[in-house]
């Protein structure tokens, strides 16, 4: 339960038994029967507040929550191509599960799962609800596990915050709830649906913008990179892997520059130093295993 | 002295919140997760669970929590599997107030799911859904995940 909800339900509480202990049975009725009607406003007007209680970015059910990630995942693979090759896909989800495992939000409404993508830009994203992808622009930066496993964690940790949730505009969160509405009914009729329909689609262009043109607010970088190491530790993966991959972002002047997670995140520069300061107070942390770094160059043999 | 009708439901809608507020239920909140014999992930599982059954809550360990079932059964589930049931009210045209938990608003097909997808679908052919389902497809067994983290020596670290 949320603590706004706590809250409303204790002042109900209070208001039911000042309204009820005191009743006494005696002359003096009509008198607390006036007094319960005035508690029962009181609660009316609070039931008032319940009814608008999903105002929120945390107020999305989980499932919700997939649905949303379903349709930004559909809108990402309509830009970028899948890049079909199943051996690198599926060594792709084993890193990922197993970071996701040792996140804060191990069980995702329906699992976790990675994509990798046939583009030459060195980006990661991630969809509501655990739906991950991740560039092989990207993939061939990285030099070992612990790259990729810090790289896919630091996406992890965006979606257990759920910061995509949180970079929908008020407006269209508003529109949201309320063209959602509360009840529990079957199903919507054409006219509420086409409401519904809109308010998804404003949800979904805030969060596609902020990912694939604006980026996230930059705090939610550097907590992601923070839980990114934290996450990493936790599964037994050297963190500084992720410094590894930022420092091949440093001073970069391909083609790749200017795209992905060059326009979209802080300066590489700024993320490695802020990471070495997470690295410094976990210490001491695992380190690299020549097994992991060998099966990484195996099933990342044929982006080359 | 009369009581009106609206006057009553409104306070029989007020009990069913308090009483609610006050349970130890839970409802799981993804679509299937296991019903453990120990609290960890690699444990034996009991029983399947799904969204929208509810639990009771016996223990917690760190961030697992020992639940009994409706059926009886008791074990050990996530806390990322989980949550308080959340209260979603309305009124009626009525004057009636009727709670749902939101779990049980989005069961009954309210909310951003299949029905808005299949008409957001229809309208926007630069959304790719059949790419997002083939990458669906694609699980990772339990014994699988923990085959690869033992070969990759990770996960001894004590995790959670």
């Amino acid at each position: 339960m949320n603590a706004r909800t706590r809250i409303v339900s204790g002042i109900l509480a209070a208001a039911l038994l000042a309204a009820f202990v005191v009743i006494p049975a005696s002359g003096q009725l009509l008198d607390k029967l006036k007094q319960v009607d005035k508690a029962i406003d009181k609660g009316k007007k609070v039931l008032k507040a319940v009814e608008t209680v999903r105002g929120a970015f945390g107020d999305f059910s989980e499932e919700e929550e997939f649905y949303i990630g379903r349709s930004v995942a559909a809108l990402i693979l309509g830009r970028y191509k899948a890049l079909n090759d199943s051996a690198l896909n599926r060594y792709v989800n084993q890193v990922g599960n197993a970071v996701a495992l040792f996140s804060d939000r191990p069980e995702i409404y329906a699992g976790w799962h990675f994509q990798v993508l046939d583009s030459e830009e060195v980006n990661a994203l991630a969809a509501p609800g655990g739906m991950i992808f991740v560039t092989k622009g990207l993939i061939r930066r990285c030099r070992d596990e612990e790259s990729l496993a810090l790289v896919l964690a630091h996406e992890v940790g965006h979606v257990a915050s759920r910061h995509g949730l949180q970079s929908i505009k008020k407006a269209n969160l508003t529109k949201a709830f309320t063209s959602i509405g509360l009840g529990a009914v079957r199903k919507y009729g054409p006219a509420e649906l086409a409401q519904v329909t809109s308010a998804f689609e404003g949800v979904l262009g805030d969060i596609v913008e902020t990912l694939i043109e604006r980026g996230y607010d930059r705090k939610f970088e550097y907590e992601a990179d923070a839980s990114a190491v934290l996450t990493g530790c936790r599964t037994g993966y050297d963190p500084t892997g992720i410094t590894r991959f930022l420092a091949t972002m440093v001073g970069d002047g391909s083609s790749a520059a200017g795209k992905g997670w060059f326009k979209t995140h802080p300066i590489p520069e700024k993320r490695i130093a802020e990471v070495n300061s997470d690295i410094a107070g976990l210490k001491p942390v695992p380190a690299i295993e020549a097994v992991r770094t060998k099966r990484f160059a195996s099933a990342a043999a044929s982006l080359y | 002295m009369k009581i009106s009708k609206g006057t009553v439901l409104a306070v029989l809608a007020l009990a069913a919140l308090c009483l609610a507020a006050a349970s130890d239920g839970l409802v799981v909140k993804i679509q299937i997760t296991q019903l453990r014999t120990t609290p960890q992930f690699f444990g034996q599982a009991s029983a399947a669970l799904k969204a929208g059954d509810r639990l009771t809550q016996i223990a917690e360990s760190g961030a697992w929590v020992q639940v009994r079932t409706a059926s009886g059964l008791t074990g050990w589930v996530h806390k990322s599997a989980i949550e308080v049931p959340r209260f979603a009210l309305t009124a009626s045209a009525g004057g009636a107030k009727t709670a749902a938990t939101a779990s049980e608003a989005a069961l009954a097909g309210k909310g951003f799911g299949p029905q808005v997808e299949d008409n957001y679908k229809a309208k926007h052919a630069e959304a790719d859904f059949a790419a997002v389902d083939r990458m669906l497809l694609l699980k990772i067994p339990p014994a699988e995940l923990q085959a690869f983290l033992a070969k990759g020596k990770l996960g001894q670290g004590g995790g959670r």
